[in-house]
């Protein structure tokens, strides 16, 4: 588990590719239909929806926090762009959308950091007001979209799986590249160590929280674009699927660390469970419970994954003080840009 | 003093215990008899841990045997090493806050009336337990809200309600400032001239000094020496722990430069620290000495941006300094080794790497700006690795699994990389090790050397005279004295903390533990 090398991570072997490959494997010997090209494509597309928004809860996760409040987010930010469609055009609403959730999402930030409500409660709040909302601005009616087919193309083919990977890239390259990347690391792992070394904890979390509402509202979109509709009760659970994928790939809730591949496979392995079963036709009720005991499975793994004896006893012979060297004095001032400091985290 | 010929209480016979790929206790030998304090001394890694959590059940033994009253006893887990009359008080407590004194003493021992707890017996016998301890509280107060000393006095006043024979105390001053040391000590001896034998386990060899009868080294898992207090001294026992000389045993002669650091009438927190004035200069470390709570710790958080400076002007380098994050004071030049590491400094679950270059992740930066260079940070991970001696596998291991010393020297180097002029330490050789505690001293005096100006707040009084130049006393948040050169002495130090009348307060009431058993 810690040999990680530096740009070799994203390719190890992770214990829910396996599962993925020996669960399409199984499923693929049981159901013809399964390796199906139309069949995988719409793996592809619902594992998307759940992956997109899996990825900012990734990063949620890493900077330890999390948000409930996708699910109503995407469901107000789908109702958001299919009103205003007619009026402004696809793109801008498009745009429109992802900014409410982005909005949404820095609210629960500030709600976590000024107001220092935990994130589970703040977000807990959120998921209720925020879904109260799109109930009220849609009256509780269904938003139809009749003729605008260019914006059924958010969900249609490889779109939304090609979105979800190229977030993916940009959030694994944000994480192991990028100074921000870093300090998100950092501010999961002891909030308290990270403004100490400087980091403005409060900027990161307000980041982070309005790029998870950010691709919340991007799923929500994608969900609303495949029916055409806007509905407030749109997305409902989505909170839960999306922590579920995060933990399936191996990311743990306890912040510092994050597996953008592993989100990918947990999204794949919960859509392939999902469709195989569908092809097999087991009742709904049955893939509840599956999906919950393949869960509990990888957090019992996770959890237990390391071995529980051989505790490392250190060795170390003494130290030779007289040959201590010198001390590193080289280099320029740290120099570093941005703006001053926050005031509080 | 025992006699010689008084027969072991508990006595552990070619103990062995071996881990895979690692032999942590070899072959020890080790005793000790009623009324007895045998204090163990030896680095990290040395085997004192195994043997405590061997003798506390924790661990088997792979070899030898344990003997008490000259019969051999073996036990599977600590309820057994409990009925042997062993009681172990581990570093990290382990009371549970949120119940009182009384549940913590007699947990899982609750006295009853049928299946009720009997409140009115479990209080009034952990009252008496309590007053032999000459500890002043309500057996219904929670345990959280007491201090840390009061904490530890609850263990051991745990350990006295199993009637234990034998009480191990793994480092048990760790966390307590000179005056509850005192206090901790003369109950230690108090403890074991009622005829319990104490084990105690300690870095800090001036304690050991004070209150053990007999001393024994242990090193690389094998037992080195033991002998009666009296009969070596302070040099001898640490060159028995590290094997070797420790060079730079005193302060050097430092050459002060020009004034750096400049604080006048300095409020923090609207009077947690109250009209403070002090100076330093380059190359020139200033103590701030105190008991806690006195000011030291808020001063160092107030420069550091931690906390709000409600008056007063601080100048660094002639510049004023007004930090009000501790990115501010960072991008000024200071640095900050804080107290508390686990929580305020490390990032445990992160890599040796991250947490070496996390504060100066600019300079690792590539060309374009906020990308991160692996490769150079690994460089420079490894540079400091040599610059600083740190001893890590790899540059992607996590400092959780590293030894204090090794996690302090990370945290000092973090603090350097980003080129500080002003550097605060807090504690700096706390639950460090002898070995690694002579390092960090060299390195103080190396850094100093170059001209880098030192704050230091320690409450080892032995440290803040080998290492300051000049000191200033905190007494309820404000500046009671300046001591500089060589008065600089732990009494006057002492005497300026804690007022005469204090002393004369521990005094009466060591007296009274005494008289009281």
């Amino acid at each position: 588990m810690e040999t990680r090398r530096a740009g070799r991570t994203w390719f190890r072997p992770s214990p829910v590719g396996v599962t993925l490959l020996v669960v399409g494997a199984v499923f693929a010997v049981l159901t013809p239909t399964f390796l199906s090209l139309n069949n995988l494509l719409n793996v592809c597309t619902s594992a998307s929806v759940v992956a997109i928004v899996g990825l900012g809860m990734t990063l949620a996760i890493a900077s330890g926090n999390f948000d409930l409040s996708v699910g109503s987010t995407a469901a107000f930010a789908g109702c958001i762009t299919m009103s205003v469609i007619p009026e402004i055009g696809v793109m801008p609403a498009i745009a429109l959308g992802i900014a409410t959730g982005a909005l949404v999402g820095w609210v629960n930030g500030l709600i976590v950091t000024e107001l220092r409500v935990p994130a589970f409660i703040a977000t807990l709040g959120m998921l209720t007001i925020v879904r109260g909302a799109a109930l009220i601005y849609t009256r509780g009616r269904d938003i139809y979209l009749f003729g605008k087919t260019d914006y059924k193309i958010l969900s249609s083919g490889i779109t939304p799986a090609l979105i979800a990977l190229a977030i993916a890239l940009f959030f694994g390259f944000l994480l192991k590249r990028t100074r921000f990347g870093r300090h998100i690391l950092a501010t999961g792992s002891n909030l308290a160590s990270a403004r100490r070394v400087g980091v403005r904890t409060t900027y990161v979390l307000w980041s982070v929280f309005a790029i998870v509402g950010a691709t919340a509202a991007l799923s929500g979109l994608i969900l609303s674009a495949q029916v055409l509709t806007g509905n407030g009760r749109l997305a409902t659970g989505l909170e839960l699927s999306a922590i579920a994928v995060v933990v399936l790939g191996g990311t743990p809730l306890t912040g510092g660390q994050a597996s953008i591949p592993g989100t990918l496979f947990g999204s794949l392995l919960v859509a392939v469970i999902n469709n195989g079963l569908n092809l097999l036709n087991v009742s709904i009720f049955y893939q509840n419970v599956t999906l919950g005991l393949l869960l509990l499975g990888a957090l019992s793994l996770t959890t237990g994954w390391t071995p529980k004896f051989g505790r490392v006893v250190r060795k170390e012979s003494v130290a030779d003080v007289a040959n201590l060297s010198g001390i590193a004095q080289g280099g320029d001032g740290a120099k570093s840009e941005g703006g001053d400091g926050a005031k509080s985290a | 003093m025992p006699e010689p010929s008084v027969p072991s209480l508990l006595e552990v016979r070619n103990l062995t215990r071996r881990f895979p790929g690692v032999v942590a206790l070899d072959d020890v030998n080790f005793d000790v008899v009623r009324g007895e304090v045998h204090a163990l001394v030896g680095e990290n890694g040395a085997g004192k841990s195994t043997l405590i959590n061997i003798l506390a059940g924790v661990l088997q033994p792979s070899e030898g045997r344990i003997l008490i009253d000259g019969a051999p006893v073996a036990f599977s887990d600590p309820l057994g090493s409990q009925r042997c009359g062993i009681s172990v008080i581990f570093q990290e407590f382990s009371l549970l806050p949120h119940l009182s004194v009384a549940e913590n003493v007699f947990v899982t021992r609750e006295p009853r009336h049928g299946p009720l707890i009997d409140w009115e017996t479990m209080n009034r016998n952990t009252a008496e337990i309590l007053h032999t301890l000459n500890l002043d509280i309500e057996p219904s107060t929670p345990v959280s809200k007491l201090s840390v000393s009061q904490q530890q006095l609850v263990e051991i006043a745990r350990a006295l309600s199993t009637k234990a024979r034998v009480i191990i105390m793994d480092e048990p001053t760790a966390a307590l400032n000179e005056r509850e040391v005192v206090r901790l000590l003369e109950i230690v001896r108090s403890l074991a001239s009622t005829g319990v034998a104490v084990i105690y386990v300690s870095h800090r060899l001036a304690e050991v000094f004070s209150v053990a009868d007999r001393v024994t080294v242990f090193r690389d898992g094998r037992h080195i020496s033991t002998s009666p207090r009296n009969a070596v001294t302070e040099q001898q026992v640490v060159a028995a722990m590290v094997g070797r000389k420790l060079a730079h045993l005193e302060r050097p002669i430092r050459r002060p430069g020009e004034l750096i650091l400049e604080a006048r009438e300095l409020t923090v927190d609207d009077g947690v620290v109250r009209n403070v004035s002090f100076s330093l200069r380059r190359g020139e470390v200033l103590g701030l000495a105190g008991l806690m709570g006195s000011g030291c710790s808020e001063l160092m958080e107030g420069l550091f941006g931690l906390r709000k400076i409600t008056s007063g002007t601080v100048t660094l380098d002639g510049e004023p300094l007004q930090a009000n994050h501790p990115r501010a004071a960072i991008r000024a030049g200071i640095g900050f080794v804080p107290e508390d590491r686990k929580t305020n400094g490390l990032f445990s679950d992160l890599a040796v790497t991250k947490n070496l270059t996390i504060g100066a992740l600019p300079r690792w930066l590539k060309s374009v700006p906020a990308f991160l260079d692996p490769v150079r940070e690994r460089q420079v991970t490894l540079e400091y690795k040599r610059q600083l001696n740190i001893r890590f596998s790899r540059p992607e291991q996590r400092v959780s699994g590293l030894s204090g010393g090794n996690q302090q020297k990370i945290i000092l180097g973090r603090a350097l990389a980003v080129n500080c002029r002003v550097l605060l330490l807090e504690e700096p050789t706390r639950g460090v090790d002898v070995g690694a505690k002579a390092e960090i001293y060299a390195l103080i005096d190396e850094l100093v050397a170059k001209g880098i100006a030192i704050l230091l707040q320690t409450s080892e009084l032995p440290e803040l005279i080998r290492l300051a130049d000049r000191c200033v006393v905190f007494v309820a948040g404000e500046a009671r004295a300046e001591l500089s050169g060589i008065e600089v002495t732990q009494q006057a130090v002492m005497e300026v903390a804690t007022g005469l009348s204090h002393r004369v307060a521990i005094r009466d009431q060591s007296l009274e533990v005494a008289n009281g058993n």
